[in-house]
């Protein structure tokens, strides 16, 4: 007896935890229907949000409509008005850069100005350029440190390499990509469309230069330093969980901009330029210095060298 | 104070010296040669192939330029010597066997010289430089040593020599690097100063 009362109570228990349940559900829906409940956008924004089509597939009108949608979602999360671009890439242009070692002093005015430049998350643990600092005469990159902080720099005896995203010609992240979120560009650039990529990170095993980023946390940025001039493939805001990495600052290299790492340093190690231009900066380093490339053996094809002079 | 006072007595040196040039040009052609003009100094070409370089002109952001303001009314002294006065004579460049006149004109002091004899506007004093530092110069020349500003593609502009380097100090000293990047979650920094403070007050490093 008693234990038929105690299992009806738990019955009715159970009856009203549904029903609260079913009542909570169907509240919720009605009150995010009505307002922009939907991480503050509007439900027909998060609709579109949902079954956007791939960056190679969209027609122009879908990618017009994307970039404003892009535009609108940053209104809300940054309370900022960037301008979100898809500039194509150049005719007859491919992308190189090229590291003086032995000018790079170790300052880090790179990472800062990139993590400006590409709207990164200020507490988050991403940053696309890593200045390794090397003891002289040592090329194995596993002795490197890039948490360095001494007083001053460059420290007796060591020397500084800066390590990004190679741009390689032959990309083993690309290969690794389950779902083709990740490819190369006509102008050479390994781009990632951050709303296709589905956070698996394979890309990152693959990438033999630890160049690839995930980031764990939604990138908090203050409204006054939010980069505005954006590009789909670029620096857009990025949602939490997806890879991203260095894409050689597209929305600015591919209006003839240099890449913000390279107007910041102070030193001008750093040469970027077309490949394909013969005069260009990039091509007489490669003709007339004495150039290497890191992990050349992996036959990755890196169109990023370094030299010394 | 006295750099807002230096500043008046820049901008009223050059008025004054407009007018002269244009009365000597009028009135005397033997003042006239003591006062060169731009198409008397040399131009950098650049080398045989290479692109054409424009160079940032610095001479506005010069302190004391034009030098003739004061040295116009002084009597050149070729004597190698201590200088008392206005300028450093520490000069840490060429390791003792550079003084001023080494590089600047004896006779006109808003210009530099060449071992050639060649007068030098002070906006191209990367021919200067390039006398002694021929390698280096035909590296800035193809945009290899230095900077370019602003622009990967187009028109080159790029930085003078002296813009990075001060001519009288070339050697660019240490400075404090930009913060480290954030430690990834889970990992501790075992060395250097971050290893100290673990070790002392026993906390896990973030």
């Amino acid at each position: 007896m008693a234990k038929d009362s105690r299992s009806k109570e738990t019955q009715n228990k159970f009856d009203m935890a549904r029903r609260n349940f079913l009542r909570g559900i169907g509240v919720g829906a009605a009150v995010s229907m009505a307002q922009p409940a939907w991480g503050g956008q509007t439900f027909g924004d998060a609709f579109d949000d949902f079954f956007q089509k791939h960056y190679k597939k969209m027609t122009a009108d879908e990618m017009q409509e994307t970039l404003l949608r892009i535009e609108r979602k940053a209104k809300i999360r940054y309370d900022a008005d960037i301008s979100c671009s898809n500039t194509p890439p150049q005719e007859n242009v491919v992308f190189g850069y090229a590291i003086n070692i032995s000018r790079c002093q170790g300052y880090r005015d790179c990472v800062q100005a990139c993590v400006e430049e590409n709207n990164l998350g200020r507490d988050s643990q991403v940053q696309y350029i890593r200045v390794l600092q090397m003891d002289q005469g040592d090329s194995n990159l596993e002795h490197s440190d890039h948490y360095y902080d001494p007083e001053e720099v460059p420290v007796a005896g060591k020397y500084y390499l800066p390590v990004q995203c190679m741009q390689c010609d032959d990309p083993p992240c690309v290969k690794a990509c389950p779902v083709e979120a990740t490819w190369m560009e006509p102008d050479g650039i390994v781009v990632v469309d951050y709303d296709w990529c589905i956070g698996c990170r394979y890309c990152m095993t693959a990438c033999p230069y630890w160049a690839r980023h995930f980031n764990w946390t939604e990138p908090e940025i203050p409204t006054d330093e939010i980069n505005p001039d954006t590009h789909y493939l670029g620096n857009r805001p990025r949602p939490r969980g997806v890879v991203e990495k260095c894409h050689f600052c597209i929305q600015r290299t591919r209006k003839g901009r240099q890449p913000a790492c390279m107007e910041a340093c102070p030193t001008g190690a750093r040469i970027f330029g077309n490949l394909l231009d013969p005069d260009s900066e990039i091509r007489y380093v490669l003709e007339n210095k004495q150039v290497f490339r890191l992990k050349e053996d992996l036959g990755t094809e890196p169109k990023f060298w370094y030299f010394s002079d | 104070m006295s750099a807002h006072r230096s500043k008046t007595l820049v901008v009223a040196a050059r008025r004054v010296h407009g007018i002269a040039c244009v009365v000597c040009l009028s009135f005397s052609p033997l003042l006239a040669e003591e006062s060169p003009t731009a198409a008397d100094t040399v131009r950098f070409e650049g080398y045989p192939n290479a692109p054409t370089v424009n160079v940032v002109p610095r001479k506005d952001e010069l302190f004391f330029y034009p030098c003739d303001q004061c040295h116009e009314s002084m009597e050149p002294n070729p004597e190698i010597r201590e200088l008392d006065t206005m300028h450093d004579s520490e000069i840490e460049h060429g390791r003792g066997r550079l003084w001023c006149l080494s590089c600047h004109d004896f006779e006109n002091r808003n210009y530099l010289r060449t071992f050639l004899n060649e007068l030098v506007d002070l906006d191209e004093a990367h021919v200067v430089c390039g006398g002694c530092h021929a390698n280096r110069h035909k590296d800035w020349a193809y945009g290899v040593h230095g900077k370019r500003v602003a622009d990967w593609q187009g028109d080159r502009t790029q930085y003078n020599c002296t813009h990075c380097h001060n001519a009288h100090s070339p050697a660019i000293s240490p400075r404090a690097p930009k913060e480290p990047p954030p430690v990834r979650a889970g990992l501790k920094l075992e060395r250097g100063k971050n290893h100290d403070a673990h070790s002392d007050n026993g906390t896990e490093q973030k």
